[in-house]
């Protein structure tokens, strides 16, 4: 049994329960559990309250009677310590589960956990027959992306070593600001704080552990921050046209952006697509060697078979 | 279950949830109680005696919270301050609404009523934390699921699979045997009974699962041993994305070798000579094959039957 937890339930129960605001003196009289003198009554109280507040328990501080200017007061409001998805039905209960479900074993377990329990606690009976049967999975385990949503949902500045291209690490300070999940690959957005602008950084380049910086509440997400764009918007986008030998290079194939794949060429077919990154897109051309044959842009053409030149004299 | 010391803070957490859960599940068994909680028992009867002593102030039996559990079943009474469900923390949401993006993606247009409910949920979180994460999964949750049900019911699978070194999809009957995990995707093991061998399949290119009635064990005796093929090269530009490319790990870029400013020479290896000629294609511009010469050859050959495309007329521009 552990002292320190009843007196934070007890504390709990009584800021819950009372519909005024108590003051301290009454919660040292009346609450069970703080003893010794009043400077160490003081000092358990202040961290009672910030151990609640780490649970998301927000207390609420007011003036006592607002007539005289009195000793603070304090209570929790019970829709503030309540689940906040208001009602919910079993067909939403089920949808909610499993998408906790999704990161068992993954990082952000813990609280996928916590969540499922209080999911389960509002006792409806999920139903899960309505949904087809599906099992979602977060394969992450990268404790960085837990490290960097907490600081993302308490607003805390963070610093991190991110490995360049040139593979040397670079100090980066950042205000986070959001994650996405694109291709399998996790980003954390945010301010960068030197460069002055957002950034994007892939988590799996991030060397060492995230450390968390200064107070939390330390940073305001900018305006103009708008998630949706950005993540499909690194690059401009631009057009290719490519030929591809009958039957082979599927994954282009199957970003042509052409209604036809007809082609003046027997056994080709001709596509136009788009790309972002010329460089990702110059790789992944010469990938497919001679099932892809790219016409324009021009840019692009002229540097596959200057490549190409270079590798007949190194290799041939 | 392993005996791990819990906090005093994640001890409160689990009692004010407690409370909540036990009303909505009064005369619950202790076992079932514990594994819900994921606590061994004597943890969680541990629990129990503490909240005993929780109440309201004054904590005369009449505000203490009233519990049974000697039965081995809990009941709880006079604890309707803590009756109500805590709310979802901020990063319980975030983990539900990434959730939901994933289930988003793999249904079925026709199950409008979910996509609507996704939605809305999904609307709700965001009115409460912003708009802090955006996923777009690669493995389609239902196929996940199909598999999940092979491997616990022990049945064999038909899948439709997207071979990126090969370059094709191919139909495949086959054996799945455990799911892992290979450098951030996730991975079947499975005996291929098309290949007839040991298997990897990534989820991300299953395009199609369904299982097959059969669950004919299939002989172990036949295990091939697969060739690895090696290749010394060096890495001259784009250190990092060549690195992720070949699966080397960055630390074997030491700051001598990066200071040298001579590129780094390094051991690529895989199962497939395939895989090794299309990156060392991709990377014609930063890497430069040291050995074996017959690898540079194959590499040499292709980029040759390429450049002349280049060069024929039907392809220019």
């Amino acid at each position: 049994m552990s002292r320190k937890t009843e007196r934070l339930v007890n504390l709990t129960i009584a800021l819950l329960a009372t519909k005024r605001y108590i003051t301290k003196s009454e919660i040292f009289r009346t609450v069970d559990g703080y003893e010794g003198t009043a400077e160490s009554k003081e000092r358990m109280f202040e961290r009672d309250k910030d151990d609640l507040r780490n649970l998301g328990i927000e207390i609420e501080v007011g003036s006592f009677d607002p007539l005289f200017e009195d000793e603070a007061g304090y209570r929790i409001k019970p829709d503030r310590y309540q689940f906040q998805l208001g009602e919910v039905t079993s067909q939403e209960i089920s949808l909610l589960s499993l998408a906790a479900e999704a990161w068992r074993g993954a990082a952000l377990d813990g609280s996928a956990l916590t969540a499922l329990r209080k999911l389960h606690a509002i006792g409806i009976e999920s139903d899960i027959e309505s949904i087809p049967d599906l099992a979602p999975h977060a394969n992450i385990r990268d404790k960085n992306l837990q490290i960097a949503i907490g600081a993302i949902t308490s607003r805390q500045k963070i610093t991190f070593k991110y490995l360049s291209e040139e593979l040397t690490e670079q100090d980066r300070k950042i205000a986070p600001y959001a994650v996405t999940s694109r291709y399998g690959h996790w980003y954390l957005y945010g301010m960068d704080l030197e460069k002055l602008g957002i950034r994007s950084f892939r988590i799996d380049r991030i060397s060492g552990d995230i450390s968390p910086e200064g107070k939390t509440g330390s940073f305001e997400v900018e305006n103009n921050f708008d998630l949706a764009s950005l993540s499909s918007n690194v690059d401009e986008v631009r057009k290719a046209v490519i030929y591809l030998r009958a039957g082979r290079a599927i994954a282009l194939r199957s970003r042509s952006v052409s209604s036809s794949t007809q082609s003046d060429v027997a056994g080709w077919d001709k596509v136009e697509l788009s790309f972002r990154d010329t460089e990702r897109f110059i790789e992944e051309l010469l990938w497919y060697g001679d099932d892809a044959i790219v016409i324009s842009p021009k840019d692009v053409r002229d540097e596959i078979v200057k490549r190409l030149e270079l590798g007949v004299k190194r290799y041939g | 279950m392993a005996k791990q010391a819990t906090s005093p803070i994640a001890k409160t957490a689990r009692l004010l949830d407690l409370v909540p859960f036990i009303s909505t599940h009064q005369g619950i068994a202790i076992k079932d109680l514990a594994k819900e909680f994921a606590v061994s028992t004597e943890e969680l009867l541990d629990d129990l005696n503490t909240l005993w002593m929780c109440g309201l102030p004054g904590y005369t039996p009449l505000e203490l919270i009233d519990l049974s559990f000697e039965s081995g079943y809990v009941s709880i009474r006079n604890a309707e301050i803590l009756q109500k469900v805590r709310l979802l923390t901020k990063e319980e949401l975030v983990v539900i609404a990434i959730g939901l993006d994933f289930l988003k993606e793999s249904l079925s247009k026709d199950r409008e009523d979910l996509l609507l409910a996704i939605g809305s949920l999904q609307g709700k979180i965001k009115s409460l934390i912003g708009d802090i994460a955006q996923v777009t999964p690669t493995v389609d949750s239902s196929h996940r699921a199909i598999i999940l049900r092979a491997l616990k019911e022990r049945r064999n699978l038909e899948i439709e699979y997207h071979s990126l070194i090969r370059d094709q999809i191919t139909t495949r009957a086959i054996t799945p045997l455990e799911l892992g995990e290979d450098r951030g995707v996730e991975v079947l093991l499975a005996y291929c009974n098309s290949a007839k061998g040991f298997r990897t399949f990534r989820l991300d290119n299953v395009k199609k699962a369904e299982l097959l009635d059969s669950s004919e064990v299939i002989s172990n005796s036949k295990k091939d041993s697969e060739e690895l093929f090696r290749a010394k090269c060096r890495v001259d530009a784009r250190l990092r994305t060549t690195f992720e490319r070949f699966r080397l790990e960055t630390d074997l870029a030491t700051a001598a070798t990066l200071s040298s400013r001579k590129g780094i020479t390094v051991e690529v290896t895989s199962f497939s000579q395939d895989w090794l000629v299309r990156n060392f294609m991709s990377t014609l511009a930063n890497t430069e094959i040291t050995e074996p010469a017959e690898l540079a050859k194959t590499v040499g050959a292709k980029a040759q039957a390429t450049l002349e495309l280049y060069k024929n007329p039907h392809f220019s521009s």
